[in-house]
Parts: structure tokens; sequence; C-alpha cells
């Protein structure tokens, strides 16, 4: 009776995770022998046991993923412009309100040329690699930097 | 570089961003650095508004001098910058893209798609190459190129010169 209505609680559960995690092969396969209704009660803790077990395992795309070996995130274009926005609303002479993607530095917010100096100063620190002078002069505003960071770390060529 | 000198504007913005890194390097505390920097920008404000170029310059050289003087020893370079410690470690692996056409057709028909565009790519840049090098050849002054910036594509539907190397350029980290 017991066994029933926990067979029948764990066939629910893993309908649901067979749901949602369509790689895995291996809960359906586990989902399979314990739809019958005929195993003893050990068997179905055993069950249950190696149930849980594949529930916690992760599919394979997805493990190819998580592993970063101490790395960094790997950056998306979304994440670079967060980062970057951040970075600016950070910056005491930029007022957050005024500040958006397309906003020149020296036409829109009213900034000097030593200003940008620091504010790429700021995006190398962010970004933890070096801009060079020649095209740092000409990054003006916050979408060029993405775009050139962007191309810098071949993120969505 | 636009031109093959740098303006006065430049050159001040080199010495700023220059002795601000080598003043990180110095002062390791943030706040102390913050300080420093903020009484070094307080410098660079009160003159940044001189009309006179000569004074100008002889002050921009007195600011070399004493960065020259003020300069840390082993200053901090970022990994992939000149000097540092992955400066280009990876440049052995960034193959050219012509090893490519090398290809064994079996192996060039495990990506059938790409192989395909390919094609279409280099028929594009076999019809554009003498639009190409005519432009250049057009804009090119008697003794040689100023400067290593290429012009960009001056007529309609026209690309711009030596477009292929820019596009067809290794990825910076190679996989």
């Amino acid at each position: 009776m017991a066994s029933r209505a926990l067979a029948h609680c764990m066939r629910s559960v893993a309908r649901a995770s067979a749901r949602l995690n369509h790689g895995n092969m291996l809960t359906r396969s586990a989902c399979a022998p314990l739809a019958s209704n005929q195993r003893a009660l050990s068997a179905v803790s055993r069950g249950q046991r190696t149930r849980w077990t594949d529930l916690v395992r992760i599919s394979g795309p997805s493990v190819h993923l998580c592993r970063r070996y101490g790395d960094l995130p790997p950056l998306t274009l979304e994440n670079i412009q967060d980062r970057v926005m951040y970075v600016l609303k950070l910056y005491d002479k930029i007022s957050p309100d005024k500040l958006q993607t397309s906003s020149h530095f020296m036409k829109d917010l009213g900034l000097d040329s030593l200003d940008q100096v620091e504010i790429i100063m700021a995006m190398e620190d962010e970004f933890g690699f070096e801009i060079p002078d020649a095209e740092a002069e000409k990054l003006m505003t916050p979408e060029e930097i993405v775009k050139y960071i962007a191309d810098k770390k071949d993120v969505y060529e | 570089m636009a031109a093959a000198y740098l303006t006065h504007q430049q050159k001040v913005l080199r010495l700023y961003k220059k002795s601000l890194r080598h003043l990180e390097s110095w002062c390791i505390f943030r706040d102390k650095y913050r300080f420093y920097a903020c009484l070094l920008r307080a410098r660079f404000d009160e003159n940044k508004h001189e009309k006179d170029l000569v004074k100008a310059t002889l002050m921009l050289k007195a600011g070399e001098e004493e960065f020259w003087t003020n300069q840390h020893p082993q200053p901090y370079l970022f990994p992939d910058s000149p000097g540092g410690t992955s400066y280009e470690r990876y440049e052995c692996y960034k193959v050219p893209e012509w090893c490519l056409d090398h290809w064994h057709p079996s192996e060039k028909a495990m990506y059938p798609d790409y192989f395909a565009k390919r094609e279409q790519w280099k028929k594009l840049r076999a019809q554009s190459w003498d639009r190409e090098v005519q432009q250049l050849q057009a804009e090119t002054p008697a003794e040689g190129p100023k400067s290593e910036a290429l012009p960009p594509a001056r007529r309609e539907g026209d690309l711009p010169p030596l477009w292929w190397q820019f596009v067809t350029r290794p990825r910076e980290r190679p996989m």
C-alpha cells in the first residue's frame, strides 16, 4: 500500500523531471522500469535512490558550460554592456540618469579629454587588458567601447 | 593613428595615462592612489587652458622629464600588453586562413556549408580585388603611404581596400 503510494509519487516527480531534462536519457530509462507497480519495497527504495542521483546529474551540454577550471564567466555582449554601464555610473562626473549607451562623452555628457582617458583606464582595469592609446582616443561613446571590447575578446564575432 | 605625428593634445593625454599607471604601481593601496591621482589631475587641470603653444610644449617637456625621474622600475603591466606575461603567447596558434584551402577533401566534407559559403566569399574577393588595387593606387601619395591607416570605401557598393585580410583575421585567443 505504502509502496504503491511512494511509487506513484516517484512516477509523478519523474514525469515532471523527464519533462524538464529533455536530454537526460537516464531519468527516462529509470522511469520506465518503475512504472510497473509490482516491485518490492526494497527495489522501490533502490529505484528511489537511483532516481534522486539521476535527477542530480546534469545533462551533457550544460556540463561543458559549467566547467570553467578557475576561469572567468564567459563574456556575452549584454554582460560587457552591463559592466561598462556599471563602471560609468560609478564615475562621479557622470549623472546616472543622463547616461545611455549612445551618449557621447564630450558632446552629451560634457566631459573632458582627461576624463575620457580616466574612463578608458577604468575600462582597462575592469576587463583586465590594455587598450592602446591610438585606439583609446577614438572611443567616445559607451557603445563604441562595448564594440571594441567585443572585438578584442572574440565575443559573437 | 591618423597621421604620422602626434598632436600636442595626444602627447599630453599619453603622458597623463602613463603617469597615472606608474603612480598606481607606486601607491599600491587604492585610497592612497586615489588621493595622489586627484592631486595629479588637479595639476593637469590648472594648466589645461594654456593658449600659448610654446609655453605648453615647455610644460610638456618638463612633465616628461619629471615622469622619467619618478617612474616605477617595474610598473604593473596587463598580461596582454607589450612586456606583459602573455603578450603574443598565442601568436603561434593563429593560423592564416589560406591553410583552409589546403585541407584534404575528406576533411572539407566534414563542414560542407562552411566551405560552400567560403567559395562565395572568395568569388566576392576576386571581383572586388581590382577595384581595391585601383583605389589604393589612386589614393597613395607618390613617395609612399604616410601612415598605416587604410582609406575607407569611397563609392557606394564598393568594399574597403584589403578588406579580406581584416575579415579573415584570426581570433585574438585561438581556441
